[in-house]
């Protein structure tokens, strides 16, 4: 079954246009990973698919909900769809632990206790137990991002959008993030994930998109695409990366 | 459910206007007998005609003449002291129903108001410095200054023959402005009617009568806006008939005009006891200017609030009313607003508005334009990150902005907020230019008594001084607070 679905997707910046048409289905526990240039649309067409971005036209469902429909609770939607930001936005007035526990209190989902062993829970299993009554200011950048990975789980989404999330770290702390990551996808998350890092892709990727100028130029398995590149922009982005 | 919560606020506004006006118009009141009372504007600095004495009872020839016809007549009224020029405008917008100001009766005042019968002669005199013996006569002003008062009959016969002496007018508000003017040197002579400068004089203002004649003769009269209060004016002219022939009225001018100016304390106080004398008073002006400057700022906080997330809202309509509020009431001195609001709004539209209504809201329009920029300042400054963040969790816009975006622009807002504390708190001396006796106004009373302009100007700058550090650092406190905790 298809956990999210889009259908000619156009996105328009005034007259700059961003996303020409975009078609694309994601299986139930499917891992995809976006590569492509940087300016070819990746972060946006993934901020469309929890309506961070308005979209120009075409159709994006995620769980049978058109995200676009006046009638859908956008709100209601987005508790089911985490999203892990470049930059950690981590809310810095606020400890970890509070962090966490924002979203599942403030929406009712759980009593502040439950929703505090549930983030002590997601705590651990990203390795940052000990963290918990910090502040995001006192944690390097693998560590924001694992918290805000943590803090993106508390609603127990059943989709996980990724954009960027190791682009900002220095290279050593990259591993603990794709760590964490991996393990997500190996526990059955559906995933997207827009990435520059082609090993994790390789590995990881159930699918891999090849993003460029607005469209999907090219996609397949991570075999298929890193193994045997059939279109020429996806050849030469991949020889300058590899 | 948006529309109901600004109607709630409009209401409490309202209400709370309501409430406060009461308790503090600045008058002084007379005994209450039956009917009506007039509400009577008055200039506060025209000695001997109005002044406030040592006790801060106005007093003075205008002010004794009023008491005794009220008192023949059996009505009560109000004084209220704004100021000659503010009292002309009070009276033309009927937010006062007469006026007695040692006002001349004049062709050109006559198409406005209508006059009550004279009740005192005086002419225009000239003025110097103590001990100049330079100026003794129009020609001596050539290319100089020439000290006046705004909208006196001194101002008229000094603009008159200002061209053929060929001086220069410095006009002022207050006659102790005039008089400081001359004292220092800036002006080197001043017009104004005979027996204000005779008073100041025997007051020890450090001035002199030049020996020039009397100028423009005139007639000074009560007065009553054109075709209103046609009663109170014949009770005046009754009135005035009765003292004149009992005897009351030649008592009243004996006392401020009487050769040996008994009634008045002539005696000069020194500086301490001066000080002394004056403190508790200027303290009362004081209170007024901070109980304003709080009451404004609660009101340009909520309007603040109101325009500021209106200013980053996504709907576009509401940004232009938004933008348009800031630009309007940014772009206005305040001082234009203040007499926009307190002369022009009830003048136009046929009401009264209360002093303290008309300050307040000048005050926080002002200061709520300011506040809105900082609200939407510290708001559009916090990362676009944080608000994706909180709305990818599922929060709405609402919660994202309360628990999210506000908490951190606050911070960021408290120094700004700070700043526009003391700018408002020293924003209320304007408010004195519509009669509102807070600090500065205060501090311009006392001196239309003393003539101790330096002593007082030094007490009044120091106690704003004292006020704006110790809000300063009680704000200062509260920041450290917030951005620790």
């Amino acid at each position: 079954m298809d956990k999210i679905k889009v259908t000619g997707l156009k996105k328009s910046f005034g007259s700059n246009h961003v996303l020409k048409g975009i078609d694309l289905e994601v299986k139930e526990g499917e891992v995809v990973c976006v590569i492509g240039p940087s300016g070819s649309g990746k972060s946006t067409f993934l901020r469309c698919i929890n309506r961070l971005e308005e979209i120009t036209a075409g159709t994006v469902i995620v769980d049978d909900y058109n995200i676009n429909d006046k009638q859908t609770d956008i709100n209601k939607v987005r508790e089911n769809i985490g999203m892990v930001f470049q930059h950690f936005n981590l809310f810095p007035h606020m400890s970890v632990i509070k962090n966490i526990m924002l979203a599942p209190t403030e929406l009712k989902k759980s009593s502040p206790a439950e929703a505090r062993n549930i983030a002590l829970k997601l705590l651990d299993r990203v390795g940052l137990a000990d963290k918990a009554d910090a502040l995001p200011n006192q944690l390097s950048g693998g560590q924001k991002q694992r918290v805000a990975i943590a803090r993106a789980l508390a609603m127990n989404p059943d989709v996980m959008l990724f954009d960027e999330p190791t682009s900002a770290l220095d290279p050593e702390m990259v591993g603990e993030v794709l760590g964490v990551m991996n393990s997500l996808a190996k526990e059955g998350m559906t995933m997207m994930i827009v990435t520059h890092e082609m090993g994790f892709a390789r590995e990881v990727a159930d699918r891999v998109i090849f993003m460029d100028g607005g469209y999907v130029v090219e996609e397949g398995t991570p075999e298929e695409v890193f193994g045997n590149p059939q279109h020429e922009r996806t050849i030469s982005f991949l020889e300058k990366v590899l | 459910m948006k529309k109901s919560r600004v109607m709630w606020l409009v209401m409490a506004l309202l209400l709370f206007f309501g409430v406060s006006t009461g308790s503090f118009a600045t008058t002084a009141t007379a005994q209450a007998q039956e009917g009506k009372t007039y509400q009577i504007g008055t200039d506060v600095t025209f000695a001997p005609f109005e002044f406030q004495d040592a006790k801060q009872e106005f007093v003075g020839i205008d002010m004794d003449i009023l008491a005794a016809i009220a008192k023949d007549q059996n009505f009560s009224y109000e004084v209220k002291p704004l100021g000659f020029n503010a009292a002309l405008q009070a009276l033309q917008t009927d937010q006062v129903d007469g006026m007695i100001a040692g006002m001349s009766i004049t062709d050109e005042r006559k198409q406005t108001f209508d006059f009550s019968k004279s009740y005192f002669e005086a002419g225009v005199a000239m003025a110097v410095k103590q001990g100049n013996a330079d100026v003794k006569s129009y020609e001596d002003l050539r290319g100089k200054n020439v000290a006046v008062k705004i909208g006196t009959q001194g101002y008229t016969f000094a603009e008159s023959i200002k061209d053929k002496y060929g001086f220069s007018l410095v006009p002022f508000e207050d006659s102790a402005q005039v008089y400081d003017d001359i004292k220092t040197g800036n002006s080197v002579a001043g017009f104004d009617d005979y027996p204000v400068l005779a008073y100041g004089i025997q007051q020890g203002n450090g001035l002199q009568l030049a020996p020039t004649e009397q100028e423009a003769k005139g007639s000074y009269g009560f007065a009553v806006n054109k075709g209103k209060n046609a009663e109170l004016l014949q009770k005046f002219n009754a009135g005035l008939a009765n003292i004149r022939s009992n005897g009351e009225y030649d008592k009243i001018l004996k006392e401020y005009l009487g050769e040996s100016g008994n009634g008045v304390p002539a005696a000069k106080l020194g500086r301490f006891e001066l000080i002394q004398q004056s403190f508790p008073y200027l303290l009362k002006g004081l209170l007024n200017t901070v109980v304003y400057t709080i009451v404004s700022l609660f009101f340009a906080f909520i309007l603040g609030l109101i325009f500021g997330f209106m200013k980053v809202s996504h709907n576009r309509i509401l940004r232009i009313i938004a933008t348009i509020f800031v630009d309007v009431f940014r772009g206005i001195p305040l001082l234009v607003l203040a007499f926009f609001i307190y002369f022009g709004l009830p003048g136009a539209f046929g009401f009264t508005m209360p002093l303290f209504v008309a300050s307040v809201l000048a005050l926080s329009l002002n200061a709520g334009a300011y506040v809105t920029e900082i609200i939407r300042g510290g708001i559009q400054s916090i990362d676009r990150g944080q608000m994706e963040a909180a709305r990818s969790l599922g929060l709405p816009y609402r919660t994202a902005m309360i628990k999210i975006i506000i908490p951190q622009a606050v911070k960021l807002m408290i120094p700004s907020f700070i700043n526009q504390l003391v700018i408002t708190l020293k924003d209320t001396s304007i408010m004195s230019v519509i009669g509102l006796v807070e600090l500065t106004q205060s501090g311009k009373i006392v001196i239309a008594r003393t003539f101790q302009s330096f002593d007082i100007w030094l007490v009044v700058a120091i106690m704003y001084l004292i006020v704006i550090t110790i809000l300063t650092k009680i704000s200062n406190h509260i920041e450290r607070k917030v951005s620790n905790g």
